[in-house]
């Protein structure tokens, strides 16, 4: 809990850190803006006057398979990201541009790090480093249940993140020059980024090829399931710290006798090596127009990914292990329904994967211009990693303007499949002498459907004053759903407002 | 079939010399509609989707980094 206070410390001045840069991106940018005017620059701009973009989006989801509690459970979470990005003209060529949000959600499936919230057990929540022999003592009566959202800390958590990027073009505006730096943190994650890119443009910018380096450097501070972090914390004797006064159940709901040969013990005693996760990417892009009304791009990258890229909080549970519980024996036999709400298995294991991972996606947009009220945008992408998975993506969106362009409405509509990682078998269907397994629904066998409606308004005149020297350019508002085939749902709706400071 | 992109990535790549929209015939081209990459909006949705699928990247946006934890 202490620990949990230092990071929301951080993340308070985290945002204290974001909200002073954004201020003073506003104030160069306004600057920026009065000094070119005030010197008559000829040479048209990159990016003409300061912009701040503020979006935000509300996204729920709920399904059936928890992947912290071992591919079942309840997994439903709420996420709002609030998200400011300022765009700032340091000169007729160079564009600086700061981006800052904050991502605050609470997830039903990391609530059950801990399941036994009676209990006060394991390090996700803990209270100031309480002995376990007194939290044991104290608890009388300990459930937990996949099925039950838990009350503990791990329930919630604010991922911040800021980059800054800037942008160089030639006096041709043919040569543009890109590079970036971004941090962002979580409570048990962090993440450096940075990256640079250079883009031609030829051919009477009818031609266009991009290359983009990026490099993250990623940091776990791994949580685990309490039961596995209380079985090492007291030294792997069940009837020390946490355990020392709570029954263990065996599949027959029998109390099982904690110095006996049949007792729970995880598979592994060596949790996560190496806390670093490193992902390097390669982007090459081309884009081509080819008429008065088409034009359409490629895109290619390679990722090789290094380190734990395996979440320390998820569980796995055995085929060929025998199973022990926590709760009410009668519960037992219905653990794997929603009307379990007071037993919890003990985990086999932490999910293992390679700790390496190469990915090569690539696709292709094509836009064409149909008339001055309708447009027409297509993407498609064909996606394989060396952890099995293949999959394809495709959306269409079909803007449609009215009242003069200056509102428009698109519907949209996405496509996506994917086979499953090698890895990926479901709750109790793994085996423990693989070197590799995961119940995580994400890496599954599934498709997808997303239907979406946005609406937008445009003025290129901003005629809206928020205040003086701040008007309202455009304003855009999307909301859509998301159907996956194993019973996950969610929605999101997504608004963002821009504004020019003149 | 990396060997068919690369190929017809260069047919388009040479085909593209004998095409020559003029700046003032992209007016259609240059419409807020028509621009080559994803809405400044849909990075949420991106975000949701990179977390929720194996699958990422090749759409101009985020290739590798942070966690995908929940």
């Amino acid at each position: 809990m202490v620990e949990k206070q230092v990071e929301a410390v951080d993340v308070i001045n985290m945002k204290k850190y974001f909200t002073s840069i954004i201020i003073c991106c506003f104030v160069i940018g306004m600057s920026q803006a009065q000094t070119n005017t005030s010197q008559g620059t000829y040479k048209k701009k990159v990016l003409e006057t300061a912009e701040v973009d503020f979006l935000m989006s509300y996204y729920t989801q709920k399904g059936d398979h928890a992947s912290v509690t071992g591919g079942i459970g309840n997994e439903k979470l709420t996420d709002v990201t609030p998200t400011f990005i300022v765009a700032v003209p340091l000169n007729a060529d160079d564009v600086l541009t700061v981006n800052a949000g904050i991502s605050a959600y609470t997830s039903a499936s990391s609530s059950n790090l801990d399941p036994f919230d009676g209990a006060r057990s394991g390090a996700s929540n803990r209270r100031n480093n309480e002995d376990d022999d007194k939290v044991a003592a104290r608890a009388t009566k300990v459930t937990g249940s996949p099925w039950v959202e838990s009350t503990g800390a791990s329930r919630s958590d604010i991922w911040a993140t800021i980059n800054t990027s800037y942008s160089h073009s030639s006096d041709d505006r043919n040569n543009i020059w890109t590079a970036d730096l971004g941090f962002s943190k979580e409570y048990d994650y962090s993440s450096l980024g940075f990256g640079g890119g250079f883009t031609k443009l030829f051919n009477q910018k009818n031609t266009e090829i991009g290359i983009k380096g990026q490099v993250y450097l990623d940091n776990w501070n791994p949580r685990y399931p309490t039961e596995l972090d209380s079985y090492l914390e007291a030294g792997q004797n069940l009837n020390n710290g946490f355990f020392a006064n709570i029954d263990i159940l065996d599949q027959s709901g029998n109390v099982i006798d904690k110095n006996g040969s049949l007792v729970w013990s995880p598979l592994q005693t060596t949790l996560v090596t190496n806390k670093s996760r490193n992902s390097y990417s390669l982007s090459i892009n081309f884009s081509q127009i080819i008429s008065k009304k088409a034009q359409f791009s490629l895109f290619f990258d390679l990722v090789q990914q290094n380190g734990w890229l395996s979440n320390p909080m998820q569980r796995v549970y055995f085929a060929d292990r025998d199973n022990y519980y926590i709760g009410n024996a009668s519960s037992i036999s219905k653990y794997t329904s929603k009307s379990n709400t007071d037993v919890f298995q003990l985990a086999d294991d932490i999910e293992r994967l390679p700790s390496s991972r190469f990915k090569v996606p690539f696709g292709a947009r094509f836009n064409y211009f149909i008339n001055e009220s309708v447009s027409l945008r297509t993407y498609y992408r064909y996606y394989f990693d060396d952890w099995g998975i293949r999959s394809h993506t495709a959306s269409i969106e079909i803007p449609i303007k009215f009242s003069e362009g200056k509102f428009t409405v698109y519907p949209n509509y996405r496509f996506y499949n994917q086979t499953a990682a090698d890895y990926f078998a479901p709750y109790e269907f793994n085996l423990s002498t693989s070197e590799f397994y995961t119940s995580d629904y994400d890496l599954s066998k599934f498709d997808s459907n997303q239907y979406g409606l946005g609406f937008k308004y445009i003025d290129i005149f901003t005629k809206f004053k928020l205040f003086k020297g701040v008007g309202l350019k455009s304003f855009d508002v999307q909301y859509s759903i998301y159907n996956r085939s194993d019973g996950l749902k969610s929605n999101i709706i997504s608004a963002g407002f821009k504004f020019i400071l003149e | 079939m990396i060997k068919k992109v690369i190929i017809g990535a260069v047919i388009l790549v040479s085909a593209s010399s004998c095409v020559a929209v003029k700046e003032y015939e992209k007016v259609n081209i240059n419409d807020p509609d028509m621009i080559l990459s994803a809405a400044l909006i849909k990075r949420f949705e991106t975000n949701f989707q990179v977390y929720r699928e194996g699958a990422s990247g090749a759409n101009g946006g985020k290739t590798g980094g942070g966690c995908g934890c929940n």
